[in-house]
């Protein structure tokens, strides 16, 4: 039980004496601390996973009504193991990355403490411990965005810190209400609003209700507060790019789970101008997204753009609450965390192996290194959602949720949108594999030189991609325990 | 009468008297007899707290033996005993930080005087806080100004004549609305004590009679107060005056001088005037509304600022903004929200501020926020002490700041018709509080390439780094263990009426 506390304190801690730590005179020695931090807390993760045996883990109060908790269910477990699994891959694969950037020490460090933050994240039992652990997310990751130093760097770290701070706060003001108007701040399936003390506050409380969505969904890069999402991602060294928009955008989602189906109740938000215009949000967010990727020549904006429409998907699935939609957006949260880390894990390794960016510039790159450009293709294909690669299940799980779903007006929006953005999808992310593979007849093969990256980026990558096909090929298992958690939030 | 019950006034008296002794000692020995009396008065608080706590209600004592509507007065419940142990705390904290600053800043034969006044001020605050009686109170405000006069213009220089001219002038013109205000309600009521006005005040208003006279009187001490606390348009002499005295000054004026004037307006509030009476009364709107309004201003001026000092002084009146946006709330829970916001602000600001000369003094002594830049690797405690004070002013989960915030909202939400204009300005104050701080903090965390100033070690400051260690730690105690903190200040507020 007290795995948890452990699995959170131990990256913390571990992170800040790293920080405070003089500069390691080998760097050898920092991989290998790193490395074996980093298993550890897997493991931790792992075991507080298995020992765990329901109720919940109180640690303080911080006023009477609000104590600092903690607990497990069936969502802690999708985004920790998530989490726990592209943390280490990211993590290895920036062993090799990071030897072409400086101050690999405080990358290191808080790279430890962003992760123990976020299993907080997923492990907090209620709405309070949660927004502690949100705002703490914020900052400890804001270094991961500052990292290079440079002034573009800093205004987009700017830029993340105040749409977060000012996300964090709408959804603060509504904890207060909530404090007021529910039976409690633990998070319950099926909602916490009590009935006596929020008859005749309905009204009042849909607005509070709205103003969380928007503001937790700045994490998630929810129009109309995505902006700095398209700043801050693609400055930040490779793989944290790939933790930023695999995971730490989820948290985003996650917290909208908790909110919408933890909080306010499915039921209270069903059919009200909340959903239309949170579902409205979201399918502008899909296209807009779509259409700012098509646009861009740069691989790892373009890419960040992508997670704009992607975690959207999962914002419209969630915004449906029908069963169908719900798998479809659970899938899709495991689904696009693991390819979009791997997309950006190539994309860092085409950026250190041949310092190019722009994917004009992308020409014969898939001669230079084919088994790389050929995970690229396998996890554009799956995001794009060809069958039978894992984004297909999950878009068909949303399309077919959508479809079942009353709402006038929504029900063939919503899949001709996401037909739409999947052909933009595959609009921008196919041209690498083009340009990668076919580099066109004026090409000189004779100047051709391997490129392969070393094992230790390979690795990461190769998992990342197994794990999305192998979600594709055998999702039922996972489809059953989903809908277990399910039959309990709706 | 319990023996305890002597305290309040035998800390009063050996503050006072350890002024006087310390007029005519060195420089050592009265730097000494400052720290001997400020732990001894945190013990002798200490005691009383805990008797107090222990009885559960206020005790009266009465001075001189006179009877009650002649003579003159102590009371102490929970809340003044808890208030002058975190003073003392906070007193010591800020001189020991700013003791290296003192010897460079401050003429060698004048430092003595430093302590003198930092005893009659202790002495002031001290009666502020336990006295029962409105004259004595009136008296020791007068005190209080003078001894803050002084802190300030100690380190001589043309700006801090100027800022102590200015802080005269308008102190002396809250001390003269506060004097007309005390004057007419003696007139009203023919009582200096406190209990005994409210029961007179009490009477007049179900009577109906003098409503008038009784507004003017309300209004007139709240401005009073409002005014010697930089309430936002009266702020004016607060930037130049923290900004530019020497840094102890200034972290004890703004965490400590301003405050003892807010605790003497909750008191008039509770003790003199009664709650309900000065709820019915529109001031309360108005401290409301000022209050808001410089939540917003303060911040507004602090971005626009780029010397380091200067914008921490103006985040004070943001944040003196928030306090009274509490007691403006008129309710039980907008008290201790502003009561507690008193406790945690006093342990940021003057935080920052010794934190901010660190910082300032290894990037050659140039306040401006460019010369900063990288000064947190220069000096690390520093440079981390600094980052924990801007998050806890900016209101991050784990500090004294989030506590307040929280405290604030929630009394907001449960006031109907307050509630959205203040959870919508807590929310941009809040935002623009982490614009001015994330941006201090992010700019003296960028690297720079080139030598130009040295940095400093952990062995060269070593009482430096254990004060802010212990402020650090006060911050995240304020932060994380409030509970009973809030459980004390409520039940206070209770025994205070």
């Amino acid at each position: 039980m007290y795995y948890i506390i452990l699995s959170i304190l131990f990256p913390v801690l571990s992170g800040i004496c790293l920080l405070v730590r003089k500069e390691m005179k080998n760097r050898r020695n920092l991989l290998w601390t790193t490395g074996i931090l980093l298993t550890i807390t897997g493991v931790l993760v792992m075991l507080s996973l298995y020992t765990w045996q329901g109720g919940m883990l109180a640690l303080f109060n911080l006023t009477p009504r609000l104590p600092i908790l903690f607990k497990i269910d069936e969502v802690s477990v999708i985004f920790a193991v998530m989490a726990v699994i592209i943390f280490l891959c990211a993590g290895f694969f920036s062993f090799v990355y990071m030897k072409h950037e400086d101050k690999e020490k405080r990358y290191y460090g808080f790279y430890l403490i962003v992760f123990g933050v976020l299993l907080a994240l997923c492990f907090a039992g209620n709405l309070i411990t949660f927004y502690l652990f949100f705002e703490m997310l914020t900052l400890v990751s804001m270094p991961l965005v500052l990292h290079s130093g440079t002034r573009e760097a800093i205004m987009a770290g700017l830029k993340y810190l105040f749409y977060s701070l000012s996300g964090a706060y709408l959804a603060l003001f509504g904890l207060y209400f909530i404090e007021r108007y529910g039976n409690t701040l633990t998070f319950s399936p099926g909602g916490v609003i009590s009935s006596q003390t929020a008859a005749g506050y309905g009204a009042m409380l849909l607005g509070i209700a709205f103003a969380m969505l928007i503001g937790f969904g700045v994490k998630a890069g929810m129009f109309p507060m995505h902006a700095w999402l398209l700043a801050a991602h693609p400055v930040a060294p490779a793989p944290a790019s790939a933790v930023l928009s695999a995971v730490i955008a989820k948290a985003g989602v996650l917290a909208v789970v908790r909110v919408v189906y933890y909080i306010f109740g499915a039921s209270f938000l069903r059919g009200t101008w909340v959903q239309k215009t949170w579902m409205a949000l979201t399918l502008i967010t899909i296209l807009m997204g779509s259409v700012l990727a098509y646009r861009e020549p740069v691989l790892k904006k373009r890419l960040a753009y992508s997670t704009v429409s992607q975690v959207s998907y999962i914002l419209f699935g969630l915004s449906v609450m029908n069963t169908d939609a719900l798998t479809g957006g659970f899938l899709h949260v495991l689904c696009h965390g693991f390819i979009k880390a791997g997309l950006f894990l190539c994309a860092g390794a085409i950026i250190y192996k041949t310092g190019k960016t722009r994917v004009e510039e992308f020409r014969g790159v898939g001669k230079e290194m084919p088994i790389l450009m050929w995970c690229y293709t396998v996890l554009s294909l799956g995001l794009i959602g060809i069958p039978p690669m894992c984004g297909f299940v999950s878009k068909w799980y949303l399309a077919k949720g959508a479809l079942a779903s009353a709402l006038p007006g929504f029900w063939w929006i919503g899949p001709v949108i996401l037909l739409v953005s999947a052909l933009l999808t595959a609009g921008y992310l196919l041209p690498v594999t083009i340009r990668g593979f076919f580099p066109g007849a004026d090409y000189e093969y004779n100047a051709l030189e391997k490129k392969e990256p070393s094992w230790l980026m390979m690795v990461p990558v190769l998992i990342l991609t197994v794990l999305s096909v192998a979600i594709g090929l055998v999702p039922n298992e996972l489809i059953d325990y989903l809908w277990q958690m399910i039959e309990k939030v709706l | 009468m319990d023996f305890v019950q002597n305290f309040p006034a035998v800390s009063i008296l050996l503050c006072l008297f350890a002024g006087i002794i310390s007029s005519g000692l060195r420089k050592k020995a009265a730097r000494s007899v400052n720290i001997i009396l400020i732990l001894i008065v945190t013990f002798l608080s200490v005691c009383t707290l805990f008797y107090t706590m222990g009885t559960g209600e206020a005790f009266v004592y009465v001075m001189g033996r006179f009877p009650a509507p002649w003579g003159n007065e102590i009371r102490a419940g929970v809340l003044g005993p808890l208030m002058a142990l975190f003073f003392c705390v906070i007193m010591l904290l800020s001189l020991e930080g700013g003791r290296k600053k003192l010897v460079d800043e401050v003429e060698e034969e004048k430092t003595f005087l430093y302590y003198v006044l930092m005893d009659l001020l202790l002495a002031s605050l001290l009666a502020l806080i336990y006295t029962n009686d409105l004259f004595t109170a009136y008296v020791f405000v007068e005190i209080n100004t003078i001894a803050a006069c002084g802190l300030i213009m100690i380190r001589q220089n043309g700006r801090t004549i100027e800022a102590a001219a200015r802080y005269m002038i308008m102190s002396l013109l809250g001390s003269g609305l506060l004097l007309m205000g005390i004057c007419m309600l003696y007139d009203l009521t023919g009582h200096l004590l406190m209990s005994n006005i409210r029961e007179q005040v009490i009477y007049l208003y179900s009577a109906g009679e003098y409503r008038i006279p009784l507004l003017v009187t309300i209004a007139l001490m709240s401005v009073g107060l409002a005014i010697k606390s930089a309430l936002f348009p009266f702020h004016a002499w607060l930037p130049d005056a923290y900004g530019y005295s020497t840094v102890s000054s200034a972290a004890v004026l703004s965490s400590l001088v301003s405050k003892g004037y807010i605790l003497l307006l909750i008191k008039i509030i509770y003790r003199v005037i009664g709650f309900d009476v000065f709820y019915n009364s529109r001031i309360i709107d108005v401290l409301f509304a000022f209050g808001l309004m410089g939540m917003i201003f303060g911040s507004v001026s602090a971005i626009r600022e780029n010397d380091v000092r200067r914008m921490i002084a103006f985040s004070s009146v943001a944040q003196i903004g928030y306090i009274y946006m509490g007691i403006g709330m008129g309710t039980q829970a907008g008290m201790t929200a502003s009561v507690f916001h008193i406790l945690s602000h006093a342990a940021t600001k003057s935080l920052l501020f010794i934190a901010a000369i660190g910082l300032t003094d290894v990037s050659g002594g140039s306040r401006k926020l460019v010369e900063l830049t990288g000064a947190a690797y220069r000096n690390k405690w520093a440079g981390a002490a600094f980052t924990v004070g801007s998050l806890s002013m900016v209101g991050v989960p784990l500090f004294s700041g989030f506590i307040s915030k929280l405290l604030f909202s929630q009394a907001a939400v449960q006031n109907g018709t307050k509630m959205l204009p203040a959870l919508i300005v807590l929310g941009i104050s809040t935002i623009l509080n982490a614009i001015y701080f994330m941006k201090t903090v992010i700019r003296i965390y960028t690297p720079v390439e080139s030598g130009k100033y040295k940095g400093i070690q952990f062995m060269k400051m070593k009482r430096y780094c254990l004060t802010l260690v212990c402020f650090v730690a006060l911050n995240v105690i304020l932060g994380v263990f409030s509970q009973p903190i809030v459980d004390l200040i409520e039940q206070g507020l209770v025994m205070f009426s």
